[in-house]
């Protein structure tokens, strides 16, 4: 009893004392701070900034109205009227129309046919062409979804007019099976909404395995520089659970930040209880560390952290299924999607904080996290004791 | 110690070769990620979205809205719910985007003129395959709407069916995405996507080439080399890594445009000239914030930021227009998105040359920019000093 007891205070003074050590270099170095602190901070503001106003609206249409008739210009008035399109004139003909479209001015045309009226008067479908630009989707979903709306409107209206004429009255087909359309978790299914929360745990992530890989970038500079390596008591594991517990202290803040009042910013979805999303955000936080401290390994300097790690975001943004689905992802992609701990924390994420789940709803997303985290710690643990014994044996080799 | 501008160009390519993180920065991980983006994107439009029904009716006319519904190009129906609430509990489990609900009674309200009310959700935190499922549920409810008042509208005056459609949609307006009909995702992304990540990897490695001679105190040394001038100094470190950045982007442009076949309707000299001249413009850029703050840890966060911004402030996916003005004059100082909206100009749309006239002469802005502040680079280099 008595030894265990021994084992237990020196476990926890070992623990401590590495704890208190990786605090101390911690908050010296800048750069080290810059990734834990600043960059969580900002990051998540600026790109909240860019995607801001949420939905594309009112993009430039020139319209080509060959018909020139009350008709033809209140379609061209409601299409002016609806949230995607915005008609900016009239060109005499499509080369004109083009000129525009090449000088920018406008990403669309509206080509009215000359017997448009003639043919809503015989009850015959009028044919409008609507020609778009396509460099950018989100523009050209714009125009379609205003389009379509355009089009059911006018539709409706003359509907009740013809099916008069037909000798129905409209009392008798007005709506016979009313559609209601309900958008889920992004409420106006706007651009922000939908891929910052995501975007906040990629992050995440990123800023946890950049800091991490610099901590051990330094570490590995000054032991190349001849400096011999601290070890409290020998044994890795409490060596490198001590410093994790140091970051995870160091992040408390960056995480509330990141998962509360970002949101409440930029009112993005929050149907999520925060005590939940935390606990789900634990294993995140503990594989990403663990993440970090495998690529220690291979960052020799402060540095090359950069040069490793910074373009594999755009990487693990495609990974998490956030743009891409990913049950559309090749099988390859897929179990490379599955190592990754923000892959399971964006999808978590994104499913209690935007559609409400609870824990126990994503359970086992929630499982799998934890079993990335007990792998990705075994690794970083074997990782760094083979590591180690390397190193002892070549300073014992040089000092003879 | 030779000297001179070979010296140094030969010095610089024995430096590139010599570690293994230049290997990883400049062939591996760009390569990595060309093939990547292109093999995840290769279908173009994602494949049918998980959708499920909750059909609470149970008849012939029900059955005929599933069937329309599992028959629609982008829904696949992976489940059959029996409730409202276990169709939602599916969807905040990931199971499903989105479901369809006919409710109870549909037939015979409909039969009796009840107008029962057919409902659809998605998920739109999830953006493209919400967007999908929205667009088919759209779909499905204006055919079997359209449908019925047909029937309602044949049965009251016994009309034909073609007399009747027009009236039900009488103005049709169909949308012609000119460039790109396919409306292929990957046309997209892939191609702004690429060029980004070429761009981030040239920002940190030029930042770091040039700022850890500062570290390792070599840029004394350097400076001796090219005899004092840091003019000399700075093409002797640059122009080996342009001809080997330049070998990656013509990798990168045949992957696209020859092996991938992205549309492109412009003409291929320009088109190149464009990859070429975009590769210098991103080099002077680093090379710029290197002058500015000539310290390797700052100079490559500039970088990292700059960089990975561009693909948010490269504005591929999100129109400028639609940034605040304080955001979107950020769009201005980045080169790969002269890249992009020459893209757009030259292979896309294929207009004139007239059009890119302006993006050709911003790359010389930024190969230009670091000229007036390179002295505040051989000020630094002449005295080293590593702030970690």
């Amino acid at each position: 009893m008595k030894k265990l007891l021994h084992i237990i205070s020196v476990f926890f003074r070992s623990l401590t004392e590495v704890y208190a050590r990786e605090l101390r270099s911690l908050v010296k170095d800048q750069g080290v701070v810059l990734f834990f602190l600043f960059l969580p901070l900002a990051y998540p503001v600026i790109y909240s900034l860019i995607y801001n106003k949420e939905l594309v609206r009112d993009v430039p249409v020139v319209v080509v109205d060959h018909a020139r008739t009350s008709d033809s210009r209140d379609l061209v008035r409601k299409f002016d009227a609806s949230q995607g399109a915005r008609i900016i004139g009239y060109a005499s003909d499509l080369d004109e129309a083009r000129r525009a479209i090449n000088e920018r001015e406008a990403f669309a045309i509206m080509e009215i046919p000359a017997d448009y009226s003639r043919a809503i008067g015989r009850t015959e479908q009028a044919q409008v062409q609507l020609y778009c630009e396509t460099s950018l989707l989100l523009r050209y979903r714009a125009l379609l979804f205003s389009a379509t709306e355009v089009s059911l409107d006018i539709g409706a209206e003359l509907q009740a007019r013809g099916l008069k004429e037909i000798g129905v009255s409209s009392m008798s087909v007005d709506d016979p099976m009313p559609v209601v359309a309900a958008q889920l978790g992004n409420l106006q299914s706007g651009f922000d909404s939908f891929i910052m929360p995501g975007v906040l745990i990629l992050i995440l992530q990123q800023c946890i395995v950049l800091a991490v890989g610099m901590m051990g970038g330094g570490r590995n500079e000054r032991i190349m520089l001849g400096q011999r390596p601290v070890f409290a008591t020998g044994s890795t594991l409490i060596t490198l659970a001590g410093r994790a517990l140091c970051y995870i202290t160091i992040l408390a803040l960056p995480i509330i930040w990141l998962t509360h009042f970002v949101p409440i910013i930029f009112r993005f979805p929050m149907m999520g209880d925060s005590l939940q999303i935390f606990e789900f955000l634990l294993p995140v936080v503990l594989s990403s560390i663990a993440l970090g401290f495998i690529v220690q390994i291979f960052t020799s300097e402060r540095e090359a952290i950069f040069i490793i790690w910074v373009a594999t975001s755009v990487l693990f943004l495609f990974l998490s299924g956030l743009t891409w689905p990913r049950y559309a992802m090749a099988p390859v992609w897929k179990v490379l999607s599955d190592l990754i701990p923000a892959t399971w924390g964006v999808n978590g994420f994104i499913l209690m904080n935007a559609n409400g789940a609870s824990l126990t709803d994503i359970e086992p997303l929630y499982r799998n996290l934890w079993i990335l985290t007990a792998v990705y710690w075994a690794i970083a643990w074997a990782a760094h004791t083979i590591v180690l014994r390397l190193r002892i044996r070549r300073a014992r080799l040089r000092q003879p | 110690m030779k000297t001179g501008i070979r010296a140094i160009m030969a010095r610089t390519l024995r430096e590139l070769a010599g570690r293994p993180l230049y290997w990883y920065a400049i062939i591996v991980l760009p390569l990595l990620l060309f093939v990547f983006l292109t093999s995840e994107l290769k279908e173009g439009l994602p494949a049918k979205a998980p959708a499920a029904i909750v059909d609470k009716d149970h008849t012939s006319l029900s059955r005929r809205v599933t069937s329309t519904l599992d028959g629609m190009q982008m829904v696949s129906l992976t489940k059959e719910c029996d409730s409202y609430s276990q169709a939602m509990q599916a969807m905040r489990r990931g199971e499903i985007f989105g479901f369809f609900l006919i409710p109870e009674n549909y037939e015979a309200d409909l039969l009796a003129g009840r107008s029962p009310v057919v409902s659809f959700y998605t998920n739109m935190t999830y953006f493209i395959p919400g967007t999908m499922l929205y667009k088919n549920f759209k779909t499905t409810a204006v055919y079997t709407k359209a449908g019925v008042v047909m029937n309602v509208v044949q049965s009251a005056t016994g009309a034909t069916s073609e007399e009747v459609t027009p009236v039900i949609n009488p103005v049709n307006i169909s949308a012609h995405p000119i460039g790109n009909p396919w409306l292929n995702y990957a046309y997209y992304l892939a191609v702004s996507f690429i060029p980004g990540v070429l761009q981030l990897m040239i920002f940190l490695v030029t930042a770091y080439t040039i700022c850890e001679e500062l570290k390792r105190g070599t840029s004394v040394r350097l400076m001796r080399m090219a005899r004092g001038s840091v003019v000399r100094a700075v093409c002797g470190k640059m122009l080996p890594q342009t001809l080997i950045w330049w070998a990656i982007a013509l990798f990168m442009q045949s992957w696209m445009y020859a092996y991938n076949h992205f549309p492109c309707y412009g003409s291929m000299p320009w088109i190149t000239a464009n990859t070429l001249l975009f590769v210098v413009a991103s080099q002077g850029f680093a090379l710029f914030v290197c002058c500015c703050l000539p310290n390797l840890r700052l100079a490559l966060s500039i970088g990292a930021l700059t960089g990975i911004l561009s693909f948010s402030l490269g504005a591929f996916s999100w129109p400028v227009s639609e940034m605040y003005g304080a955001v979107a004059i950020f769009t201005w100082i980045i080169p790969v998105r002269y890249y992009f909206l020459n893209y757009i100009t030259l292979s896309l749309d294929a207009m004139p040359l007239y059009y890119s006239r302006y993006y050709f002469a911003a790359y010389f802005i930024f190969i230009l920019a670091p000229l007036p502040m390179l002295w505040r680079l051989k000020k630094a280099w002449l005295r080293p000093v590593y702030i970690p």
